[in-house]
């Protein structure tokens, strides 16, 4: 198997790369006729699979699960939560002959050994369904031709794609049908009607293709989602150590404050995230977001040239078939870093206090989601995709941090998010060394508005708010959010 | 006489801008046990908070006299009528359905766990805990994890660790809602167990079945706080559905028929191997009135998650709802559409990040929150049940600034705004004062009168609707008796 994106002519790749389209209510008035009385088989029974499984038979929908063997006989987590949950389970050979639609949700790293052990076994015009597209575009896995392909994305955990449901609503989805197998055009009715039963159409859903989902995945994942977001915590939790902070409170103000700090960026954007500032604390952290921009611009590009160019999954291959050898080791030192190793203090810290003491994270978010943003967009990505790849997921990340710092953070997150996110944070903090050098306690770990004169030029403040407001992340992302109002809001620690 | 236990003077609390309580003054003495009564919304809450150091007070008007004479702990230990546990992992996201869902990892504390460290942070023996368990009827869940425990089992949890801790000033705020008869006298022997020891007590709330040991009675009026004498502590509730039904729900929902509404044959609920529903065999039909008994924890919830689509098990079962065999390609939301449901799990899960106006909407759609635009007809609906719920003032406000019984008179407005077929109403009135629960009584009467269903679970026999006809009596897990109940009330 070769890079699929890689045989296209540059043409169909930028086609390709370009579908990118805010699908209106108005497509899925059909809800889940497309499936009805349809055999939906899901492959494997972790939280995604679980989770949208129970979403789809409370919509109405036949679905059955089916595992290895050895999951069967061994009665391992996955058997145990389908057949608790009163599903039907059996092997490939008992359920994928009579199934329909066959949905993947196996880890990333199985995907080829898996589509390969059910393909013989499916039948003529059924459907295989991904939730990522990295089986197809990276490893170029070539699919029957009778099958058609296709990928619904909930753009969230397993567990709040549950939960969002049940409250009657739903998490923003892509969706997308594999040009090379839709023999009968019947692939975007079918994804959109999966769609509707995972409730994922009231939320927001963008059409996309798996190149472009694939393509600005692996970026958003790699630099402001994860990456960043680890860099950003360790580098200002040392700093502060090393200032004579309080360890307990340092460790307490970079657990929650990402999440608190970017909670605000959820509801209202970069616009919204900086003027929780103070007016002096917002230029300060705008001009060092500039800075941070211009040191890391580099990396940003590199990533995603190396994504573009099929060189990031080839290495990371590499070392899947190495065993896993670069991931396992940088997983493990990730767990002796300072911030994971101290436990939060037990002290009260203030939902304004995180932004007023951590005016570094701020200029780090909105550095790292610009970046992104904008390196995505000049790789041909469309601004939509863009958004959702960065902007949109970085309060779930960040979610993920709060509970549990970043060993959970890349517990949830995909094996190749992880190994991204390594990646990109060995390379950064290189960068960011200077940068750190000329950072103090008033950025991080303490009020930067203490002792200072709260005075601004009006003139300097008109344009720096004006910089905020009229980036181009912040025009699509306020169109974007429109249709997803009604995203719960975080309790603060 | 010594120095009084509580001193309160000129107390002025302010919530959002919004005085609640306005300088007022309190002397609690030694050996007294105090009732706190006063309408929903007077500030009952806010004070019990004030004193138990909840709510931030400035100028030092509250002073705490603790006695040294004593092993008791210098402890107030405030019980809220409602209690948000945290998952193993700190986070407080859950919906109310997930209790009913298997999963192989658990993601919150066994209530062991959960005691163990309760006793351990405080200095507790264990030994001490099993008269406590027993006399609430708790051993029996000791091995559940927290986002199992039914609502009442949530709400015992709390009151054995007060009980246990056994601290020289107790707050119990509501404390017998969702409790069944048994516990809340056994609650009532234990609390005056623990006030011969010394522990005094202050019960928050308009209630009747006290513990002898209560012995000063005050009400808060108007922010300010007077003693009153025990027999006239009648409070006179805020003129509310005293109005005229709003025409749109003056009408049957459908038309009547004999159909079978629900049909269960020998329905079983288990979870890892342990049945809380055992061979149930139950029968409504179209416009019968049912009243659903049973202690904590007999599987009252969990036969109503049936009904209202939200048990994944309901498709391992035989078992028909509105005709329709479960499984058989409906949707939750089809079912949903047909009920109107509250219940103490719907309203603790509930989105309280939304405004009344909203949380009363979203009952059309069956959401937790509304999330698109309703029309013109649903809105002039809402608009107008929310004036007869007396709630015109508080559309705009957002839920969680609300008291517990405002909130809960917008989720019964939810609950019945799309004039559903069936309503489901599991102890609905919890929190609402006496007169406010009669009214509330009312008018289901009234909607039942035009043939709506019912199935009603309420643990007070004195606060029933009237128009009640049969009587399904649950006990561990089982159908004690199915009979008519004209005769038995």
């Amino acid at each position: 198997m070769s890079n699929y994106f890689n045989t296209l002519p540059l043409r169909e790749k930028l086609n390709q790369l370009g579908v990118c389209d805010f699908m209106d209510s108005s497509e899925f008035l059909d809800g889940v006729n497309a499936l009805k009385g349809k055999k939906l088989v899901i492959v494997g029974c972790g939280a995604q699979g679980l989770n949208q499984g129970l979403n789809l038979r409370d919509s109405g929908l036949d679905v059955s699960y089916t595992l290895r063997k050895e999951a069967i006989e061994g009665k391992r987590d996955s058997w145990k939560n389908a057949t608790e949950n009163n599903f039907n389970v059996g092997t490939y050979e008992e359920l994928i002959p009579n199934a329909d639609v066959v949905v993947n949700l196996t880890p990333d790293k199985q995907h080829t050994a898996v589509v390969n052990a059910i393909m013989p076994l499916m039948k003529q015009g059924a459907t295989l369904l991904y939730s990522h597209g990295f089986n197809i575009v990276e490893e170029g896995m070539q699919v029957r031709k009778d099958i058609t392909v296709i990928m619904v994305a909930p753009k969230c955990p397993g567990s709040e794609v549950r939960a969002e449901y049940v409250r009657g609503f739903g998490v923003p989805t892509l969706i997308a049908v594999h040009p090379e197998n839709d023999p009968e055009g019947k692939g975007l009715l079918q994804a959109k009607a999966y769609c509707v039963g995972t409730g994922g159409h009231k939320a927001g859903v963008l059409r996309s293709s798996f190149v472009a989902e694939v393509k600005s995945d692996l970026m958003g994942e790699q630099t402001i989602l994860c990456g960043l977001l680890q860099t950003g915590s360790i580098l200002s939790f040392d700093k502060m150590v090393e200032k004579g902070i309080e360890p307990g409170y340092a460790s307490k103000l970079v657990q929650y404050g990402v999440e608190v700090i970017t909670e605000a960026l959820k509801q209202g954007g970069i616009t919204a995230m900086m003027d929780r500032l103070s007016n002096i604390a917002k230029l300060k952290a705008f001009e060092i977001s500039e800075e941070l921009k211009t040191i890391m611009r580099p990396l940003f590009e590199k990533h995603q040239d190396d994504i573009m160019s099929g060189e990031f999954s080839r290495i990371m291959m590499e070392d899947w078939a190495a065993g896993d050898k670069n991931l396992l080791a940088w997983r493990a030192a990730t767990g002796e870093t300072g911030f994971e190793k101290t436990p939060a203090g037990n002290v009260k810290i203030g939902e304004q206090e995180y932004f007023d003491n951590y005016t570094l994270m701020v200029a780090f978010v909105r550095a790292g989601v610009e970046l992104a943003f904008e390196t995505m967009v000049e790789a041909g990505i469309k601004p939509e995709s863009a958004y959702y790849e960065s902007l949109h997921e970085t309060p779930l990340i960040a979610n993920t941090i709060a509970r549990k710092k970043l060993f959970e953070m890349n517990r949830v997150i995909s094996d190749t998010a992880e190994y991204g996110c390594y990646l990109f944070d060995h390379a950064c903090k290189p960068l960011l060394a200077d940068f750190m050098t000329r950072i103090d306690t008033d950025l991080v770990g303490k009020n930067f508005n203490e002792g200072k004169d709260g005075a601004v030029d009006n003139r300097t403040l008109i344009a720096v708010n004006e910089a905020i407001r009229t980036h181009h992340v912040e025009i699509v992302g306020a169109e974007l959010r429109k249709a997803m109002t009604a995203m719960k809001s975080i309790k603060t620690a | 006489m010594s120095e009084p236990f509580v001193h309160i003077a000129n107390l002025t609390v302010k919530y959002q801008q919004k005085l609640v309580l306005q300088d007022l003054n309190w002397v609690i003495n030694r050996h007294e046990n105090w009732l706190l009564c006063g309408t929903s919304g007077s500030g009952k809450t806010t004070l019990a908070k004030a004193i138990a150091g909840l709510i931030p007070v400035y100028n030092n008007e509250i002073q705490l006299n603790f006695t040294l004479d004593t092993h008791l702990p210098a402890q107030v230990y405030y019980v809220a009528n409602w209690y948000q546990f945290k998952d193993l992992e700190g986070g407080a996201n859950f919906y109310y359905q997930q209790r009913y869902n298997s999963q192989a990892t658990a993601t919150t504390a066994t209530v062991r766990v959960e005691l163990n460290e309760f006793g351990k942070e405080n200095n507790l023996e264990w030994d001490k805990l099993d008269h406590i368990l027993s006399a609430l009827g708790y051993a029996k869940v000791i091995d559940a994890t927290l986002i199992q425990l039914s609502s009442g089992e949530h709400k015992k949890l709390q009151l054995v660790k007060a009980i246990w801790l056994k601290p020289q000033l107790l707050i119990l705020d509501q404390p017998y809602n969702g409790l069944d008869t048994r516990s809340r006298q056994n609650l009532n022997v234990l609390l005056e167990e623990i006030s011969a020891e010394g522990t005094q007590l202050i019960i928050v709330g308009n209630e009747t079945e006290l513990p002898a040991t209560i012995n000063r009675f005050a009400e808060i009026k108007d922010g300010v706080l007077q003693e009153i004498s025990s027999e006239s502590r009648k409070v006179n509730a805020a003129e509310i559905l005293s109005k005229p039904v709003p025409a749109f729900l003056n009408q049957s929902a459908v038309p009547v028929s004999e159909e079978h509404i629900i049909r269960m044959i020998d329905v079983n609920i288990t979870y890892s191997g342990k049945r809380v529903l055992k061979d149930i065999n139950w029968e409504v039909i179209s416009g019968e009135k049912w009243l659903l008994q049973g202690h904590n924890g007999s599987g009252k919830s969990t036969l109503l998650s049936l009904i209202c689509g939200d048990h994944p098990q309901a498709y391992a079962n035989n078992f028909h709802l509105f005709g329709n065999k479960r499984g058989s390609g409906e949707s939750i939301w089809d079912i949903k559409k047909r009920i109107g449901l509250i219940s103490p799990e719907l309203h603790w899960y509930f989105d309280a990040s939304a405004t009344v106006w909203q949380t009363v909407a979203s009952g059309f759609f069956d959401s937790s929150g509304l999330f698109c635009n309703p029309g013109s007809t649903k809105h002039a609906q809402v608009d107008e049940l929310i004036g007869y719920f007396g709630l015109t003032a508080y559309q705009n406000t957002l839920m969680n600034v609300l008291p517990l019984s405002k909130q809960r008179l917008a989720l019964l407005a939810r609950t019945i705004i799309k004039n559903p077929e069936i309503l489901i109403l599991d102890e609905p009135c919890q929190g609402l004062d006496e007169q406010q629960t009669q009214h509330f009584n009312k008018l289901v009467d009234e909607l039942c009168g035009y043939g709506t269903t019912l199935i009603y679970v309420g643990h007070f026999e004195s606060q029933l609707p009237s128009c009640l006809e049969k009587r399904i009596l649950l006990e561990h897990g089982e159908v004690k008796s199915i009979e008519s109940i004209l005769q038995s009330i």
